[in-house]
């Protein structure tokens, strides 16, 4: 098996002074970041390489943070764009998650119109659960027909935090927000729930790419927000690897937790075990020693 | 945005329109927020539920894992208070409630959620999905107690999910209710802490447990759930003045070994006496678990003479429609004081509580 790669993009100026994001520079870490993760020297390219253009795409974001430390919009109209700019037509482009009312509290801007980037939540009129149940391992859920019927592809873009249970909660936990129950997968550390989810057809058929929104995130007590818990990362962590994706947050967050003069969440008995989990059902890589990071800093 | 406007603008988008059936879609804005019993506050806005025995500790905007009780800002409520999801009248013997107003109907009640996820759930569509994924209407508890009465039933039956999980609107309901001369039963997993249990038991009249088998090890696969703590709730009903039965899922395979039913059945003689009722159930294959065929009725037959050996006096086949032991039976002299064929009565042969032919007295709520 080959080394996964993740990419992690980071630029301190896309905090501006006044706390607001800079969108050219968040723009231009999504192009680094897709250029690194693809070798392709050329935006197109990396584009081309990996979606098509006739790719529906849903970008799941996550909002049950509120405005404080969920996706930011910014993040997830960044990417639109530079799918946008890279083949996928607007309108075939769903920024989502559970609830449209998260999504607004969130900061984003609600639109089940017509035209352009669509964004909504699976409570929308005319979304919902499908209708019959996905039995899966030990899951057994109804998935968000946005997920089963809108798209045929899934990027998983998620916020970066501490959480209590799981340890870790980036990209594959991320599709927790696809089901309808997922405070039935809390148990035991979220372990196997986690893995199992993400293995679960409706997912694992339609996920492409993870990016991890790391340019805020929260390193102790989350899930919840907590401001003196809570840091610039002023990163993007790119993968095509899921759990690779979620094991290199998971080093950020122990990063900043020991700077913090806080215990490594192993130490403090809350080592992510989706991922060991995830790795044996061979959804991707969980060792930090296997994994080929490349960490891109700029302005 | 109607739906149909909604699936105008997919359509023009260029994305596939998805309409047709729907499950678990939002019902609208239309929760409640009256805050909970049986919590504590913790430090940076989080809180402890004290409620079952999961002991959620939620952070600011997480919800239990009943998916109906949310903490808001480090204030923990339930979003389904007076919030109604099922309303029916139904025989009280449907609870199964056998030794209790035999032939009158109980109006029963349920609000979305629960605190287990039983793979066999019959009622998965509304006790297994969040507080707004399912249809709900007002339905205050002042309002169930006048409902009850004028339709005619004498009892609420809180039933169909997890009453636990709605236990503020169940206690408010049951108080008004006994103010009405309506009585209240209770028709639960048993997954209850002692503190809330205690003050229920203060208010209702009956408790049905369903106990789902009698291992750990099953609890955990099947249920999601531990069994000490509905031991526990069973031990303590026994030794109140609340009428108790039993009910116990018969499921292929998975809990119908001899032993386990001959164990359960001393344990239940030996902590609620040999007059509690015990009911066996036959299973049918549902929700996660359509991979099993019904119980066979040999099976059920076979649990109810263990049972019977054990000392207990009143044990049912249930889900058997017309089965002889679907009545009850005088232990006196064994004559059919109640008999029942389904949900109907056909005979009741009892003055004051005791058998017509023998005098033996029967234990129940009779009027």
């Amino acid at each position: 098996m080959d080394a996964p790669r993740v990419v992690i993009v980071r630029s301190p100026g896309v905090w501006t002074a006044a706390g607001s994001l800079e969108p050219a520079v968040l723009a231009r870490m999504f192009v680094r970041g897709f250029t690194a993760l693809t070798d392709e020297r050329e935006s197109a390219r990396a584009a081309a390489a990996l979606f098509r253009p006739g790719d529906r795409v849903g970008i799941k974001v996550n909002t049950i943070g509120g405005r404080a430390i969920s996706t930011r919009p910014e993040t997830a109209q960044a990417l639109a764009a530079w799918l946008v700019g890279g083949g996928i037509e607007a309108r075939n482009i769903v920024i989502w998650d559970r609830t449209t009312r998260e999504l607004r509290d969130a900061g984003f801007a609600i639109n089940t119109g017509g035209s352009g980037v669509r964004i909504f939540g699976t409570d929308a009129d005319g979304a919902g659960y499908e209708s019959d149940l996905t039995d899966h391992l030990d899951v057994g859920s109804l998935f968000s027909r946005i997920l089963t019927e809108l798209v045929s592809v899934s990027v998983s873009l998620a916020i970066l935090k501490d959480h209590g249970l799981a340890g870790v909660t980036a990209g594959m936990k991320n599709y927790f927000g696809a089901i309808h129950n997922p405070n039935k997968y809390h148990d035991d550390r979220c372990d196997p729930f986690v893995a199992q989810v993400f293995d679960a057809p409706p997912v694992k058929a339609r996920h492409r790419l993870t990016v991890i929104d790391a340019l805020a995130v929260q390193f102790h007590r989350g899930p919840s927000y907590h401001a003196r818990w809570a840091a610039k990362f002023g990163g993007l962590i790119f993968s095509l690897d899921p759990v690779a994706a979620d094991r290199a947050g998971w080093t950020v967050l122990d990063r900043f937790r020991r700077e913090a003069g806080l215990p490594s969440l192993e130490a403090e008995g809350r080592r992510p075990a989706y991922l060991a989990t995830a790795e044996k059902m061979g959804l991707g890589r969980s060792e930090a020693s296997v994994i080929e990071t490349i960490e891109e800093a700029g302005p | 945005m109607n739906r149909r406007d909604f699936l105008r603008g997919a359509a023009g988008a260029g994305l596939p329109a998805v309409c047709g059936r729907l499950a678990a879609q939002a019902a609208g804005p239309t929760l409640t927020r009256v805050e909970a019993r049986y919590y504590v506050k913790l430090p940076d806005r989080e809180i402890e539920c004290r409620l079952c025995p999961r002991f959620c500790r939620l952070g600011d905007k997480e919800r239990g894992y009943c998916g109906v009780r949310e903490n808001q800002g480090g204030t923990y409520y339930s979003l389904v208070y007076g919030k109604a999801c099922s309303l029916n009248v139904d025989p009280v013997e449907k609870k199964p409630f056998f030794h209790v107003l035999p032939g009158t109907t109980a109006l029963s009640m349920a609000t979305a959620g629960c605190n287990v996820n039983c793979k066999f759930c019959q009622n998965w569509e509304i006790s297994q999905v969040r507080a707004e994924q399912v249809e709900h209407f007002d339905f205050p508890p002042e309002a169930a107690a006048a409902k009850a009465v004028s339709s005619g039933c004498p009892s609420i039956a809180y039933t169909y999910s997890e009453p636990t999980v709605f236990f503020e609107y169940m206690f408010d309901t049951a108080e008004r209710a006994r103010r009405r001369g309506v009585r209240s039963l209770v028709v639960t997993g048993g997954h209850i802490n002692p503190e809330p249990l205690a003050d229920l038991l203060a208010v209702v009249d009956a408790v049905k447990v369903d106990l789902k088998g009698f291992t750990e090890g099953f609890y955990k696969a099947y249920v999601r759930g531990e069994l000490k703590p509905v031991l526990e709730t069973i031990r303590t009903v026994a030794r109140s003045k609340v009428w108790l039965e039993i009910v116990y899922l018969v499921i292929p395979t998975l809990n119908d070994r001899p032993e386990d039913i001959r164990a359960m059945a001393r344990w239940a003689h030996d902590t609620a006496g040999a007059d509690v009722p015990v009911h066996f159930s036959r299973f049918h294959p549902m929700y996660l678990m359509k991979n099993l065929p019904p119980t066979p009725l040999s099976t059920l037959e076979a649990a109810r003479e263990t049972a019977l050996g054990q000392g207990l006096r009143f044990v049912y086949i249930g889900n058997v429609p017309g089965h002889e032991a679907e009545s009850t039976y005088c232990p006196g002299c064994g004559q059919a004081v109640i008999r029942r064929v389904g949900y109907s009565i056909e005979t009741v042969r009892l003055k004051k509580g005791k058998c017509a032919s023998c005098g033996t007295a029967i234990p129940g709520i009779w009027a």
